[in-house]
C-alpha cells in the first residue's frame, strides 16, 4: 500500500510543477546539417526583452505583450544542403513527448506543391494554453518551436504576417 | 718575458684589506641618500581614485546591461519572427481550405 502511494503522491506533483520546456535530443540532426541556429529565451531574458521592447513601435509593442505572459520560447533551426538529407524517421522522436492528454494536435498541414509540412500542438493546462509546439519541415529545413507559457495564439499568428522586423543576426551554429 | 711574468705576479698577488675597509664601507652606505618610491600620502586622492573606479564598474555594468537587453529584444524578435510565420502558414492553409470547403 504504501509503494504505490509514492507513484500517486509524484503524480500529484507532476501536476503542480510549471510549465516546461519540451525535452528533445537534436545531436543527430545537429551532425548531418549545413547550418543551425539555435534560440533560448527563458523567462528572465524574456523579461529583460520586455523592457527594451518600445511601446511607440505598434509591432514591438504586441511582441511585448505576447511575451509577458511567457515563461519561454526555444527555437531550433537546421538547414541542410540538399534534400533528403533528413527523413520523417528524423522527425518522429521530435514528435514523441506531445502525446495526449497533455498535448494536443490542432493543425497538420502538408503541401506537395513545395513539400511543406506545418504540425501545431498545444499543451492544456488549467488557465487555457499552457505552451506550444510547432514543428515545420521543408525539403531542405526543419523548424522546431517550443513556446511554455500562456500563449495568444491569434496575436502570434499575426506578428509572423509582418517581416518589418529588422533582420537579426544570430549565432550560427557549425 | 720573465720580467713581465714578475711584474704581473706582483700587481695580481693577495693583499689583505686594510683594517678600517669595513668600517669605512659602513660608513659610506649609511651616508648615502635613501631613495624612496614616492607615495600618495593625501587621503583625498585615495579617495578620488576610489570614487573614479566605482564610477567605472558602474558605468560598464550598466553598458553591459544595456548590451544584454538589446541582445535579449533582438532575439525575441526573431523567435516572434520564426513562430508567427510558420503558424501562420498552417493557419493560411487552414483558413484556404475552409474556403474551399465552403464555396
Amino acid at each position: 500500500m504504501k509503494a504505490a502511494g509514492v507513484p500517486i503522491a509524484l503524480l500529484l506533483l507532476a501536476g503542480s510543477l510549471p510549465a516546461q520546456q519540451v525535452r528533445w535530443n537534436f545531436d543527430k540532426l545537429a551532425a548531418r546539417a549545413s547550418d543551425s541556429t539555435d534560440v533560448s529565451l527563458d523567462g528572465a531574458v524574456l523579461q529583460l526583452a520586455g523592457k527594451f521592447l518600445s511601446d511607440d513601435d505598434k509591432d514591438q509593442a504586441k511582441v511585448k505583450k505576447l511575451v509577458g505572459g511567457l515563461k519561454g520560447i526555444y527555437i531550433r533551426t537546421f538547414e541542410f544542403k540538399k534534400p533528403g538529407e533528413y527523413t520523417a524517421a528524423d522527425v518522429e522522436p521530435f514528435r514523441a513527448p506531445l502525446r495526449p492528454p497533455d498535448w494536443q494536435r490542432i493543425v497538420g498541414t502538408h503541401s506537395n506543391e513545395d513539400g511543406e509540412t506545418v504540425e501545431v500542438y498545444i499543451k492544456n493546462d488549467s488557465k487555457g494554453i499552457g505552451g506550444l509546439v510547432i514543428i515545420a519541415t521543408e525539403p531542405k529545413e526543419l523548424t522546431l518551436v517550443n513556446i511554455v507559457g500562456a500563449v495568444d495564439l491569434d496575436s502570434l499568428s499575426e506578428l509572423g504576417k509582418h517581416f518589418d522586423f529588422p533582420q537579426v543576426e544570430v549565432e550560427k551554429k557549425k | 718575458m720573465a720580467s713581465l711574468e714578475d711584474e704581473l705576479r706582483s700587481a695580481l698577488r693577495r693583499q689583505a684589506p686594510s683594517p678600517d675597509f669595513a668600517e669605512r664601507v659602513l660608513a659610506r652606505v649609511a651616508a648615502a641618500p635613501v631613495r624612496r618610491t614616492p607615495r600618495v600620502s593625501q587621503p583625498w586622492v585615495r579617495w578620488v581614485a576610489a570614487m573614479a573606479a566605482a564610477l567605472l564598474l558602474a558605468a560598464g555594468s550598466l553598458e553591459y546591461r544595456h548590451y544584454r537587453g538589446e541582445r535579449a529584444k533582438d532575439q525575441v524578435l526573431l523567435a516572434v519572427r520564426i513562430a508567427g510565420s510558420k503558424l501562420n502558414k498552417a493557419q493560411k492553409k487552414v483558413h484556404m481550405l475552409a474556403h474551399r470547403s465552403n464555396s
